[in-house]
């Protein structure tokens, strides 16, 4: 055994020894608690630190067994004698928990018991150093906490998807708003890449892309749109991705939330349906109101001056004779104009199903009824191969004879008619009259090579008893077209015309098409 | 025989035509009229140089090809035609119309009567004042 004398540093006290040194260094230490335990577990010595974290006076405790510092819960299970147990056998034990101080406040103790051991290895005893972390027990509690909570908070809110991607877009995190909003859970989606979401049209413009690249350059990036479900139904939804930094500003992930507005958006589109159709309902008001006061009321007026000329003449045979003819033309066309005009309301009124119709057997039945008039001014009419669509086959095969009869009617050589037909996208059609609902469409497009008109006119012609030509040229009450227009307008189309004076006229018909 | 008064009606009714030809005759025998099918047809013969100047010019608003507002902008353009009294003949009644053609210089706008004598009336008030 070395000297116990004092050799440097400790020159001028009055303690001597290093034994007795080393006892006043474990006496003084504060912040732990430290103990002498003999092989019973009997507190032999105690320390300012095990005061100061137990509150027990040295002299209150000497002698005591250490399980004084345990749990009821503890003691029950034997914990003290374990640790004892394990430090004998193992030379030390350690443990953290929950102990009590003399007022039987608790703290959160870090415990180290260590085997003591005589010259001949047996053990004598065991030291215990004791630290109180409560303070950080409870700090890490609360932020553990915080966290749970936090974590919970997301999981289980339902009515917005919150998902956490990685710097790649894959899906690292989902809660149950994701669940219900896009129909995976969790196991099914995790590790998977977000474009899962999109549309085809959506990942052909590279869309998923584009918000990432857009949220790394702004801190985030916000969209509406279209987005696919589990079952390949689609959901409107708005999302907002924001980019996740760590604390050198480099891209660690991306969290994305999004929200289902399905029926907010279909409510809108809704309502904007509504205001269109108000708006042509509108407009087809006015159109009455002039006809009322115009169309209708110039045969009235000569049907009066034709009977009063009558009554001033009676006694002129020939003039009465030539009178009477022009009372009752003019009382026929007083009569098509009525009936046609009712056929036109009629037409607003007809909600019949929608059939798939075969577009090339109404043609031929469309041609069959003008059979007669097709031979007497010896027209040709050349036509495609034409889709099937879905429709109101009697409204469909009321526009296409409109436009048949149109052509054969304003020809002063052998009319040409070609009908031909093609499927376009609605990007492609060049400024509809109204937001295009659809993506694709069929145009049908009906050409002649009759009289034609002036292109400033290819409104006007769409509209109600209008017409470009003086009633002795051409026969009609100028309805035929607006019957057209009104038919595309019923099936979610509509029309438009092109035309040169002389040089034939063109008109092309736009209906929604699901292309397959 | 007083002075020939020439008249040229502008519309696209025959009948319209013919009725306002035969009431005109009874009121002035001196009233020569000469017609036009639509306004572009109108301007054709405005701009012959060969064809008399009208004392009076009777327009039709609903017509083909050039109506007749477009009709009247026009002819008020034509210097030589300057003199020419422009009455608006129509069955429109429309306070638009009627507050335009107005002030594109037409001197009247006459709705066109359902009764022979109502014609009869105004015509006389144009003619023989």
């Amino acid at each position: 055994m070395l000297s116990d004398k004092i050799t440097e540093g400790f020159e001028n006290t009055n303690i001597r020894t290093i034994t007795e040194l080393h006892h006043r260094m474990i006496e003084e230490i504060e912040d732990y608690a430290i103990i002498l335990l003999d092989k019973n577990g009997i507190i032999r010595n105690w320390n300012k630190g095990a005061q100061q974290i137990k509150q027990y006076k040295e002299k209150e405790i000497l002698g005591k067994h250490f399980s004084i510092f345990y749990l009821p819960e503890d003691l029950a299970n034997n914990l003290p004698q374990l640790l004892i147990n394990e430090a004998f056998k193992n030379g030390r034990s350690s443990q953290e928990g929950w102990r009590k101080r003399k007022d039987n406040s608790k703290f959160w103790g870090s415990i180290t018991i260590t085997a003591l051991h005589d010259h001949d290895n047996n053990v004598i005893g065991f030291s215990k150093v004791t630290r109180d972390l409560t303070e950080k027990k409870i700090a890490e509690d609360h932020l553990r906490l915080s966290e749970e909570r936090y974590h919970q908070m997301i999981s289980e809110v339902q009515d917005y998807a919150i998902i956490l991607l990685n710097e790649n877009g894959n899906i690292e995190n989902w809660n149950a708003g994701a669940e219900k909003i896009k129909g995976y859970k969790s196991e099914e989606v995790i590790g998977k890449h977000f474009t899962i979401f999109y549309t085809s049209s959506d990942l052909e413009n590279k869309l998923p892309e584009k918000l990432l690249q857009l949220a790394v350059k702004e801190g985030r990036a916000m969209h509406e749109g279209w987005r696919v479900r589990k079952d390949g139904s689609k959901f409107w939804g708005t999302i907002v991705i924001t980019a996740l930094h760590d604390k050198d500003q480099a891209i660690i992930g991306f969290s994305k939330v999004t929200r289902d507005l399905t029926e907010q958006k279909l409510a809108e589109d809704k309502l904007h349906s509504y205001m269109r159709e108000l708006e042509l309902q509108n407009s087809e008001l006015e159109q009455f109101a002039y006809v009322a006061s115009h169309d209708l009321q110039e045969p009235l007026r000569k049907i009066q001056t034709f009977s009063e000329l009558i009554q001033q003449n009676y006694h002129d045979e020939e003039f009465v004779k030539r009178y009477f003819e022009k009372l009752s033309s003019s009382a026929k066309r007083m009569a098509q104009l009525v009936k046609s005009l009712l056929n036109y309301s009629r037409l607003s009124k007809d909600k019949s199903e929608l059939t798939i119709i075969n577009l090339n057997s109404l043609l031929d039945e469309v041609k069959q009824d003008f059979e007669l008039l097709i031979e007497e001014k010896n027209a040709v009419i050349t036509a495609e191969s034409l889709p099937s669509i879905s429709g109101n086959y009697t409204q469909l095969g009321q526009l296409f004879s409109n436009l048949i009869s149109n052509s054969l009617k304003f020809s002063q050589r052998d009319p040409e008619i070609s009908i031909r037909s093609k499927i376009i996208s609605k990007e492609n059609i060049p400024n509809p009259p109204f937001p295009l609902s659809h993506t694709h469409y069929l145009n049908i497009i009906f050409s002649d090579n009759g009289i034609g008109f002036e292109q400033q006119y290819d409104k006007i012609i769409f509209s109600l008893f209008q017409r470009l030509h003086g009633k002795q040229d051409y026969a009609g009450t100028g309805i035929g077209l607006s019957l057209c227009k009104k038919i595309a307008e019923n099936h979610m189309g509509f029309m438009t015309a092109t035309s040169e004076l002389g040089k034939g006229a063109e008109f092309n018909l736009y209906l929604p098409f699901v292309v397959s | 025989m007083g002075n020939i008064i020439n008249c040229l009606l502008v519309d696209d009714d025959l009948d319209d035509q013919e009725i306002f030809i035969m009431i005109a005759k009874t009121v002035n025998e001196n009233i020569r009229c000469i017609t036009a099918n639509d306004g572009a047809e109108a301007l054709l013969k405005l701009n012959d140089h060969s064809q008399v100047i009208p004392d009076y010019i009777f327009l039709d608003v609903n017509m083909p090809k050039v109506n007749g507002v477009e009709c009247l902008k026009k002819i008020k353009n034509i210097e030589r035609l300057k003199d020419c009294k422009i009455y608006m003949y129509s069955t429109t009644s429309e306070e638009s119309i009627v507050t335009e053609t107005k002030k594109l210089g037409a001197t009247d706008f006459i709705i066109k009567p359902a009764l022979p004598f109502e014609l009869k009336t105004i015509l006389s008030t144009i003619f023989n004042n």
